[in-house]
């Protein structure tokens, strides 16, 4: 729906990438390891993890939602939901050829990305797992 | 991490399998020019992923209705809760009722008895001149106004009380509301909002609890009537917070509090004010018509001039001995509430005729000032003969109207302490005749302040009635809290 951000959220994560090459002077596959662990962390706390809204003047009525079970009302598989599934598996293919597919990153950045694409599977709306973050 | 490297150990060990399954008979496959390998095989695998989800179509998730079986198992589980819960054993409710009007002398359960519950300050219930200029109004005007003040509810005699009130404080404008505690919990919330900060006294009662919840601004509470602790908090909210100069602030206390017969003192409250910028909401229900030297209020008490006040609030029902409330301050004040304040815009105005009984009551107080020193000697002379009840201890101001008792020493939960003074308060009434009342605190009254006997002097009352009262209540007591 905002183009604008679309444009944002990849400009930051090329930004962030440039930024970890030049504060920790590592090679680029382990700098885009790096981003993609810290876009996992921040982007699942964000979406999974963090529930209801900000404003209480609705009554309550989301506090048993993720924010990303609330985007777009619900429906799934919209054109940002789409989006969101595919920067993360993105952000992986590029990690694993600049690392030339080496043991610590590869693990990691397989780890993090799965479990950020299962999160984001139309099947796993409203489901929560052994009941983690089932409290409103 | 110890878990990590077999697994990756793992992952790495089918890599390699799987590329060297793939590097040796591929090896001399070159397709296009472009060397076959493990690598390409994933990252190919993994584009198909991103086609495949990109080109997958949007849908709502579909909404089942539940099914017979589930609706069955939800009405089963079901444990119906009672609209009313059963009253438990201790809590009593039997209060007597009144059957004449509620004056210094009464009538309950048939026998005459001395009222000291009623706040009638001034003894105006039952007044000739009150009575008739109600009369009047009810043969002129009907009993209701039959509508809010902005759709044909406002009659002359409202605009004559909001200017005689107004005149009589010395204010520029007053506002009328139609039932007096609804006066101070739509004050509040058509001036704070969500967002604002309120300073307000532990000791308010349930009607400025209400309106400071209603109000759903940030409210921090300071000691019941110390101004110590009011300085400090101040001092907390506004130090080296930026944003704080930003929104706005209010300060809410009462004049006299009905929880405790505590008096505000005023002087203090204000110079913390203007020290701090802070607005202040005063509400004057109990010390309207009684404190001052010619009854106008604590402003007067304390000798502050009544603009430093930016909100006074109070229920015409204790000195003024009809209903309703008023509100005044500056002009904006006032107009700010004709349009955004709830309980004047939403609620019916006041009956006319008890407009004009306050206006009667207002035009009483002006040309009998002599009212008000009956009444300070009726609550000189209570305090000198209370101040010797076993078992009990006066802790209200000297000069507060509302005397309050309470236990010497408390027995530790609140539910004996009601019982004890119940107990007292029944036994005086039946042996005695004298009607007093506790301090009943309802289920939603967060106030902490203890409990207690509360006595309304009032300039009605004779001085035998208060040693009828004193005489009862030291006997009673010695027998009730001896044992």
């Amino acid at each position: 729906m905002y183009p604008g951000v679309w444009t944002t959220y990849i400009l930051i994560l090329f930004f962030s990438w440039l930024l970890v090459l030049s504060v920790f002077g590592c090679t680029p596959g382990t700098a885009w390891t790096v981003v993609n662990l810290f876009h996992f962390a921040i982007t699942y706390h964000f979406f999974h993890w963090k529930k209801g809204t900000p404003f209480a003047d609705d009554q309550g009525m989301y506090n048993g939602l993720t924010w990303w079970e609330q985007m777009d009302n619900g429906k799934q598989l919209t054109r940002n939901r789409k989006f969101l599934i595919v920067v993360p598996v993105v952000l992986y293919l590029i990690a694993l050829h600049t690392t030339d597919y080496q043991q610590p990153m590869l693990f990691l950045n397989t780890l993090a990305v799965s479990v950020l694409v299962v999160a984001k599977l139309p099947n796993m709306h409203k489901v929560r797992i052994f009941g983690i973050n089932a409290e409103n | 991490m110890d878990m990590a490297f077999p697994v990756a150990n793992a992952t790495a060990a089918v890599l390699t399998r799987v590329s060297a399954a793939f590097n040796a008979p591929l090896a001399r496959a070159v397709v296009f020019g472009v060397h076959i390998d493990g690598h390409l095989v994933v990252e190919g695998l993994l584009i198909a992923v991103i086609v495949f989800q990109l080109t997958r179509k949007s849908y709502k998730p579909p909404k089942k209705p539940l099914t017979e079986k589930e609706i069955d198992e939800l009405c089963n589980e079901w444990q119906p809760e009672p609209l009313c819960p059963p009253i438990k054993e201790g809590a009593r409710i039997d209060t007597p009722m009144l059957e004449s009007a509620a004056g210094p002398h009464t009538i309950v359960d048939g026998k005459e008895v001395v009222n000291f519950a009623s706040a009638n300050y001034l003894g105006l219930i039952g007044n000739e001149k009150i009575i008739d200029s109600c009369v009047g109004s009810l043969e002129k005007y009907g009993v209701g106004s039959c509508g809010p003040r902005g759709f044909y509810g406002t009659i002359d005699v409202h605009l004559d009380c909001e200017a005689k009130i107004a005149n009589f404080l010395g204010t520029p404008d007053s506002i009328l509301y139609s039932y007096g505690i609804s006066t101070i919990f739509s004050v509040i919330p058509a001036f704070c909002k969500k967002g604002d900060i309120i300073v307000a006294d532990e000791g308010v009662h349930w009607a400025v609890q209400n309106g400071l919840h209603l109000s759903r601004s940030t409210v921090v509470y300071f000691k019941h009537n110390d101004m110590a602790s009011l300085a400090s908090t101040l001092e907390k909210l506004t130090r080296g917070n930026k944003r704080a100069e930003k929104i706005r602030r209010y300060i809410v206390v009462e004049s006299i509090y009905q929880n405790s017969g505590q008096i505000a003192p005023l002087d203090e409250i204000v110079r913390l004010k203007e020290e701090y910028r802070f607005r202040v909401i005063l509400e004057e229900s109990h010390s309207f018509g009684v404190l001052g030297k010619s009854g106008r209020g604590l402003a007067e008490h304390y000798g502050v001039p009544i603009e430093k006040i930016d909100i006074i609030t109070a229920g015409m029902g204790n000195a003024l001995a009809t209903d309703g409330g008023f509100c005044t301050g500056s002009v904006r004040v006032v107009d700010h509430q004709r349009l955004s304040s709830s309980g004047y815009v939403f609620s019916a105005s006041l009956p006319p005729y008890l407009a004009s009984a306050a206006v009667s009551a207002v035009n009483y107080l002006e040309e009998n000032p002599t009212v008000l020193s009956t009444l300070r000697s009726n609550i000189a002379l209570m305090h000198k003969e209370l101040s010797d009840t076993p078992g009990l201890e006066i802790s209200s101001h000297v000069l507060s109207p509302i005397v309050f008792l309470k236990l010497k020493k408390s027995t530790g939960s609140p539910t004996t302490d009601l019982d004890l003074l119940e107990t007292i308060t029944e036994r005086v009434l039946k042996e005695d005749s004298v009607f007093i009342v506790t301090s009943k605190k309802s289920n939603l009254d967060r106030c902490k302040l203890p409990i207690g006997i509360r006595l309304f002097v009032s300039a009605g009352h004779t001085e035998s009635d208060i040693f009828t009262l004193s005489n009862s209540l030291k006997r009673v007591s010695a027998s009730v809290l001896s044992d």
